[in-house]
């Protein structure tokens, strides 16, 4: 064994070396010939976009997307040899689809800011639509009485998909009870229900009937239905992550299964939980056709969740979008952007009520 | 190896181990124990007394059924889907697979440390210390004292006194394996099977839970699966070796006093083991 003694002429040489990334550097004929791919597909779209009448999503997809394809695999084969053709077309699937993804995302945000400001105000958030025409000018009325209705019917679906979701999670992953495979079966299955069959259900058993009238509850019942299975299944996925170690260590201390349940694994998968709530109000806060079904339409706030009609964000837009009337197509484009943003707001109290504290 | 052999082997070897400390009452038996998984026989007739306020190690390769069998022990066995048993497990002389027996509270007073270690995510270090008590039901005054005398016990009160509200995610995977021994030792168990409790941990940590294991045999039982022949002669006063001929269940081939089964073995097959020849 030698011993390394660094003298000072020798830690002020070593000072002096630079930050460098030896493995970013490229050899000229690589930079030139990705430059090429990257430039060459892009000028002939570019030229066929501009110069000819071809509808632009069939030039991206019949012209850019193949040439791309092309160009990639000739520019890894130039730069790496043959091995570098499969890694080449994967990145342009992976920066393709990425790419296409956020452009649609982003330009239908886009829209919805530039439609619906226009009706934006603070009277359209908090004011409800009585007196008001589709023609009425947009400095009145609003859609308050839609935001609570929406937060009522979806409020309502959580307290009733919540606890049998979670519980049907419980018993898929910590139960482990006979009837794990039909259970899941019957899970994977209700979330194929299309949503206005949802609706019909909810129709036909509870308000035709006479057990329930056209109200808040009728169509919280009905979103109850879409958003069970997401729940579950989300819940299953998540407590399925969690170790089983964790389940034995509690076992271990004297715990009953319950106890392990409650005061272990739920706790360990609470951030996943609540991402599974998350998804679930997402699942159905948009639903119309369930809706327009079970809970009729009002101009008015209403609080009376039980035996009132009761209009929400999705039925009111529904309501003004095919009006001949250019203000009401506005306040319909300002209801879409007030769903969006209650979306969004709903998901961040979600993850904050989902940090973790510990106790 | 023949059955008949194995059976003799038992006989002739079980004696000595007994004889050896008359004065010790027997606080766990375990009595011809079998264990299957599905159709397939892994451990076969093993025999082993554990006195009150001893360690006994249980050594052997890998594969040879020693955590399954340590599982028995606790019920914790069956938790395994297929999982089968025969034989009986007496704790102080009552069988705890009797059906009037309710698992929970042999699993209170047989407490278990597992090899990689499992702190609960979602608590501190002082929830966790404590969340036996909160899982069973259990009911003891003065946290503030079982917090600190079990971290202490466990070696880690030094380490983490400043900061018990902390997430006991946030230690070393020593340190968490310390934090999980004071957590069973906070349900106040007669009797502590640990499963190779330091296989990943540094020599530090493991010299500290050796201390540990030393200091809690003067009031519990402690029973320890170790692939570490040094740990199994610092710790243990007993030695149970186990093995497994290939294709065949696991059984116990010698067991004593650890002096007698690592200076004077009477099995081939255990010198060349705890001499390192194999396994």
């Amino acid at each position: 064994m030698s011993t390394i003694v660094f003298d000072k002429e020798r830690v002020s040489e070593l000072r002096k070396q630079k930050i460098q990334h030896p493995w970013r550097k490229r050899p000229r004929k690589f930079t030139f010939s990705v430059a090429l791919a990257v430039l060459l597909p892009a000028a002939v779209a570019a030229g066929l976009l501009f110069g000819t009448d071809i509808p632009d999503p069939l030039v991206m997809i019949l012209v850019y997307l193949p040439l791309q394809l092309v160009a990639a695999a000739l520019a890894a084969i130039v730069s790496k040899g043959k091995h570098g053709i499969a890694d080449s077309i994967i990145y342009v699937f992976a920066i393709g689809g990425s790419v296409f993804s956020l452009v649609i995302l982003l330009s239908l945000i886009f829209t919805l800011f530039v439609n619906g400001l226009k009706a934006f105000s603070t009277q359209f958030l908090f004011q409800n639509n009585v007196y008001i025409s589709p023609s009425t000018p947009l400095d009145y009325g609003g859609v308050g009485h839609a935001i609570l209705g929406t937060l009522l019917i979806v409020g309502i679906s959580m307290l009733v998909a919540i606890p049998i979701g979670v519980a049907t999670a419980i018993y898929v992953t910590e139960v482990r009870g006979r009837a794990v495979p039909y259970v899941r079966f019957f899970v994977q299955a209700m979330s194929g229900v299309p949503s206005v069959v949802a609706g019909l259900f909810i129709l036909t058993v509870l308000i035709l009937t006479g057990a329930l009238s056209t109200s808040a509850l009728a169509g919280g019942l009905a979103y109850a239905i879409l958003m069970l299975p997401t729940v579950a299944r989300t819940a299953e996925e998540v407590l399925r992550l969690i170790p089983e170690d964790l389940r034995t260590g509690a076992l271990a201390l004297g715990s009953t299964r319950a106890r392990t349940v409650m005061k272990v694994v739920l706790p360990a998968a609470k951030t996943g939980i609540v991402t599974a709530i998350v998804l679930g109000m997402a699942r159905v806060i948009g639903e119309t056709a369930p809706l327009l079904l079970v809970t009729g339409y009002s101009d008015s706030t209403v609080l009376n969740p039980v035996s009132s009609p009761i209009s929400a964000l999705p039925t009111y837009i529904f309501a003004n979008v095919d009006q001949p009337y250019p203000n009401a197509v506005t306040r319909a484009w300002g209801a879409a952007l007030v769903l969006i943003i209650l979306v969004g707001i709903l998901f961040v109290i979600a993850r904050i009520l989902g940090r973790g504290k510990v106790k | 190896m023949s059955t008949a052999e194995f059976d003799q082997s038992v006989e002739t070897l079980e004696p000595s181990m007994s004889g050896r400390s008359p004065a010790l009452p027997i606080q766990l038996t375990a009595r011809d124990i079998s264990v299957w998984f599905g159709k397939r026989k892994v451990l076969e007739g093993v025999n082993i007394d554990f006195p009150k306020n001893t360690v006994t190690a249980l050594i052997g390769p890998s594969g040879c059924g020693k955590s399954t069998f340590i599982r028995t022990l606790n019920r914790l066995h069956e938790l395994i889907p297929g999982a089968a048993l025969a034989g009986e497990v007496l704790y102080e002389g009552k069988d705890i697979y009797s059906p009037d027996i309710d698992p929970t509270h042999i699993r209170l007073n047989i407490g278990m440390v597992f090899q990689k270690p499992n702190p609960f995510p979602s608590m501190s270090i002082r929830g966790n210390v404590l969340s036996g008590l909160k899982l069973s039901g259990m009911k003891r005054s003065n946290h503030d004292d079982i917090v600190e005398e079990t971290l202490t016990a466990a070696g880690l009160w030094n380490e983490v006194k400043d900061r018990l509200g902390a997430h006991a995610g946030e230690l070393s995977g020593g340190q968490a394996q310390r934090l999980v021994i004071a957590r069973a030792l906070a349900v106040q168990p007669h009797v502590l099977l640990m499963d190779e409790p330091c296989s990943a941990l540094d020599p530090a940590s493991t010299l500290k839970i050796e201390e540990t294991i030393r200091e809690l045999s003067k009031d519990i039982t402690v029973i320890i699966v170790t692939h570490n022949m040094q740990q199994a002669v610092r710790v243990s006063d007993y030695t149970a070796f186990f093995l497994a001929a290939e294709n065949e269940p696991g059984h116990v081939v010698e067991q004593g006093p650890t002096t007698d089964i690592f200076s004077n073995p009477r099995d081939q097959r255990t010198l060349d083991y705890v001499n390192g020849r194999f396994g």
